[in-house]
């Protein structure tokens, strides 16, 4: 568009208009949201100060009794099975057709490139809609259940998968596909043997990531109504026990630091 | 230029040379179980430019940190103008004794070349100045004087990265100039250039480091730019020093000799 | 000894070891089909009702409310989507929407300015130069930890919590999406630092830098268009998360979809989805635009 220009042209002109327009935009940008703050109506609560200074101490100790241990770890149980058939699902939908979007199915071609595109439109309109989102009109269509959870987090998750998948076969170098191509491979014997493989390590640990983030995503489907350690900050939260909330956001935080930590353990082990 | 050079040249007779410039007495240096230098004493003057000639891993890296203060030897004193270099603080009275160009030249991508000019400044310049220099160039005429002598003024507000290898050289030069230390440190500062430039660029060196009555210590490989451009080669093989002739002596069989790669590595 | 026994294991296996990855795929695998088992068995595991005629129809039934096609319990009237004034009134949310995501992003982006630095591990142990210290090495795995806990901790759970200080608004909303991206970009960004080539800033150190000369000229530089690129890209998460941070905290498009969906109306509930998608796709794009404008020196 109009900054794309030959990259020589006025070399003095251009680099101020960039670095000076790039930081008057943030910076106005970041001043014009801050007019939007009810400053005169006063920030916080009545009562809200005593309230952040009860909530900071809570935290010494948190909620330790053996009962409410066990219900934070039921609670998580919950919470894990979701994220898990969520994401199962997601990479179950999201790996067929990033290689579909990928572009890389079959013989080149006009209809090859037309279901590319196809695909990823609806890939891209899948991710839009922020998965509490989904899980919201489910359950105004079908009522609360389970499913609807795991399809509310399995379908945004799907699109963002299968935009990656597909990103990362085609960013394959073409030399080692080259000789695939010169050994008498088709075009979809390449993307078996030559893409996947060399793609393998890098799907899986982007699918790891998005594991963790699934924990997030069926914690916070609490809002909906489902069982799991959103719903059960949300109770001591409208209890005011904020002892139990810090005891469940470390439960979450433990959740999410141990995925994590499996996670750079199978990089580990498969050499990345 | 010339007149200072006839101003120093002029100083210089009937003056017996003091202490040298660089001063180097048994330093020596290890990492772990290697030895990157055995002791080795050094003295260079005011005036020389010496070259250092070896293979790679013969030390000749970790002799130049070690004289620009950078690295600290295991062993060993370093005198720089007279000073140990102990007590020439790191800011302002180590960069005005001593200053190098790697071999990665190490500019700074993103600035503009002006930045990475001035840059060389900073030694001088409080915390306060440095900052609002970023956003208005402070010393921008001496800047642009520096550019305009090594040829790329036109370059003064580019992006740094958007300049070829040999113009972002003069820009690490320029820095050098700005920084007008009084010893001139270069580590393989022609390793990558076509013998034209390479030429050029020992030449800038060259009048940079001794017009100011100082001295030029740089590594290469090429006799015929070290016979060009320098006094004095030093050669260094697995951190000792194998010969330390003038420049004019270096003949082909010593300096391969230097780079034979059969010879025995343990004595 | 331990050498006789890997050898043991690997001619009894065959070639194949089992390696941490290879049990961590059965481990994983194992884990997903307890997960669906105990759905699926659960009581009210959705299953059945996605096979039944009366979900379908309940669902198709919601559908044609959205598009106007039916009158729910909503009452009637003219579609949402067909009223100017009503575009009018969910566009003034948008507008606030945006702002909520702008400011969230500003606050995430000057935390990790003012953090990520001690947070890499080059700069605390005084590899890129400047004096190590016990303090810093405390800043460092503290700062570290409250990377690595805001991020756990989801948008919409911070704002839960925050709502019971901060008056509603924009602001708690702002804060909360603000906290955990903060947490995001925030590692990102000190691993930006810890991965950088340590030559210029070295040679400014030799050039006679002193340590905050050299994290001005020489690091941040090279640090800033990495950390503003995971920014912009961070924004078009948030825009997105806005949304559903609204349905607690009471600003913007999130808390008149949450009260249009409990009062049944939902022809306004389309109409915000719409706006929803034109807040995304306009995100989308200016987010492109000034990553270009960062790439372009």
């Amino acid at each position: 568009m109009i900054w794309t220009g030959t990259p020589r042209t006025k070399g003095l002109a251009r680099l101020f208009e960039a670095r000076r327009l790039l930081s008057l935009i943030l910076v106005g940008a970041f001043v014009w949201s801050l007019t939007g703050v009810g400053w005169k109506d006063g920030i916080l609560h009545t009562g809200g100060g005593d309230a952040i200074k009860d909530f900071s101490l809570a935290l010494f100790p948190p909620e330790l009794s053996p009962g409410f241990l066990r219900l934070a770890l039921a609670a998580s149980w919950q919470t894990v099975v979701h994220a898990v058939a969520g994401i199962t699902l997601a990479i179950i939908v999201g790996v067929p057709l990033g290689i579909i979007a990928s572009g890389s199915l079959g013989n080149p071609g006009r209809t090859r490139l037309a279901v590319a595109v196809g695909v990823r439109f609806l890939l891209a309109f899948m991710r839009s809609i922020h998965e509490l989102v989904w899980a919201v009109l489910f359950v105004a269509a079908f009522g609360l259940s389970s499913m609807a959870v795991v399809l509310a987090i399995a379908i945004p998750y799907a699109g963002i998968l299968g935009r990656i998948y597909s990103e990362l076969l085609n960013d394959v170098p073409e030399g080692p596909l080259d000789g695939l191509r010169s050994a008498g491979a088709s075009p979809t014997e390449v993307l078996f043997y030559g893409r996947m493989p060399m793609v393998l390590t890098d799907l899986l640990s982007y699918s790891f990531y998005r594991f963790e983030c699934a924990i997030r995503a069926a914690a916070i489907m609490s809002f909906v109504g489902i069982r799991g350690l959103g719903f059960e900050i949300q109770l001591s939260l409208s209890d005011l026990m904020f002892s139990e909330v810090w005891t469940l956001l470390l439960f979450l935080f433990g959740l999410v630091l141990l995925v994590d930590y499996w996670s750079t353990r199978v990089r580990r082990s498969l050499g990345s | 230029m010339s007149i200072l050079r006839d101003t120093l040249e002029r100083a210089n007779d009937g003056i017996s040379p003091a202490q040298p410039l660089v001063d180097g007495r048994s330093l020596s240096k290890s990492f772990g179980s290697l030895v990157a230098l055995a002791p080795l004493d050094l003295a260079i003057g005011a005036g020389e430019r010496v070259a250092l000639a070896g293979p790679s891993g013969s030390g000749k890296s970790t002799l130049l940190y070690i004289l620009a203060g950078l690295i600290q030897p295991d062993d060993g004193q370093l005198f720089l103008d007279s000073k140990p270099v102990t007590d020439l603080q790191p800011g302002r009275q180590l960069s005005e004794s001593v200053g190098l160009i790697q071999q990665q030249l190490d500019l700074v991508a993103q600035l503009p070349v002006v930045q990475n000019v001035l840059a060389g400044r900073l030694g001088q310049w409080s915390l306060w100045r440095s900052l609002t220099s970023l956003f208005s160039a402070r010393e921008r005429n001496s800047a642009l004087d520096a550019l305009s002598r090594l040829g790329i003024a036109d370059k003064i507000d580019e992006p740094t990265s958007q300049l070829s290898g040999g113009e972002q050289q003069r820009v690490a030069i320029a820095r050098l100039m700005l920084q007008a230390p009084k010893i001139t440190l270069a580590d393989e500062p022609v390793s990558s250039l076509d013998p034209a430039r390479a030429d050029e660029i020992l030449g800038l060196l060259s009048a940079l480091a001794t017009d100011t009555g100082g001295a030029l210590i740089a590594s290469l490989h090429s006799p015929d730019l070290i016979q060009a451009h320098f006094t004095r080669v030093i050669g260094l093989r697995e951190g000792v020093i194998q010969f330390d002739i003038p420049a004019r002596e270096l003949t082909a069989p010593v300096l391969e000799a230097l780079y034979d790669l059969d010879r025995d590595s343990q004595n | 000894m331990s050498v006789n026994r890997k050898a043991i294991r690997e001619t009894v296996l065959g070639r194949r070891r089992i390696t941490f990855a290879r049990a961590s795929l059965y481990g994983f695998l194992a884990l997903a089909v307890v997960s669906w088992v105990y759905i699926l068995a659960g009581t009210d595991s959705g299953l059945g009702d996605l096979f039944s005629g009366r979900s379908w129809s309940n669902a198709s039934s919601f559908l044609r409310q959205l598009l106007g096609l039916e009158d729910g319990l909503g009452g009637g009237g003219r579609p949402a989507f067909f009223d100017l004034s009503r575009w009018g009134e969910t566009g003034k949310l948008a507008y606030k929407t945006l702002m909520m995501s702008v400011l969230a992003i500003g606050l995430a982006g000057l935390g990790v300015l003012v953090t990520f630095l001690p947070a890499a591990r080059n700069v605390s142990n005084g590899e890129l130069g400047g004096r190590p210290s016990a303090g810093m090495g405390t800043l460092y795995h503290a700062l570290r930890l409250f990377f690595a806990f805001t991020r756990a901790v989801p948008e919409l759970v911070w704002a839960m919590v925050i709502v019971f200080f901060l008056s509603p608004g924009i602001l708690p909303g702002a804060i909360a999406l603000g906290l955990h991206n903060y947490g995001i970009v925030g590692k990102l960004s000190a691993e930006v630092v810890e991965n950088m080539d340590p030559g210029p800033a070295r040679a400014l150190r030799s050039a006679g830098a002193g340590n905050m000369q050299m994290l001005a000229y020489g690091i941040i530089p090279q640090a800033m268009p990495q950390f503003l690129t995971y920014l912009l890209y961070r924004w078009e998460v948030v825009i997105r998360t806005t949304v559903v941070v609204g349905f607690v905290s009471a600003g913007g498009l999130g808390r008149e979809f949450r009260l249009s969906l409990s009062f049944f109306q939902y022809t306004d509930v389309a109409l915000i989805i719409l706006w929803y998608l034109i807040l995304v796709v306009a995100v989308d794009l200016l987010s492109a635009f000034l990553r270009r404008l960062v790439r372009v020196p």
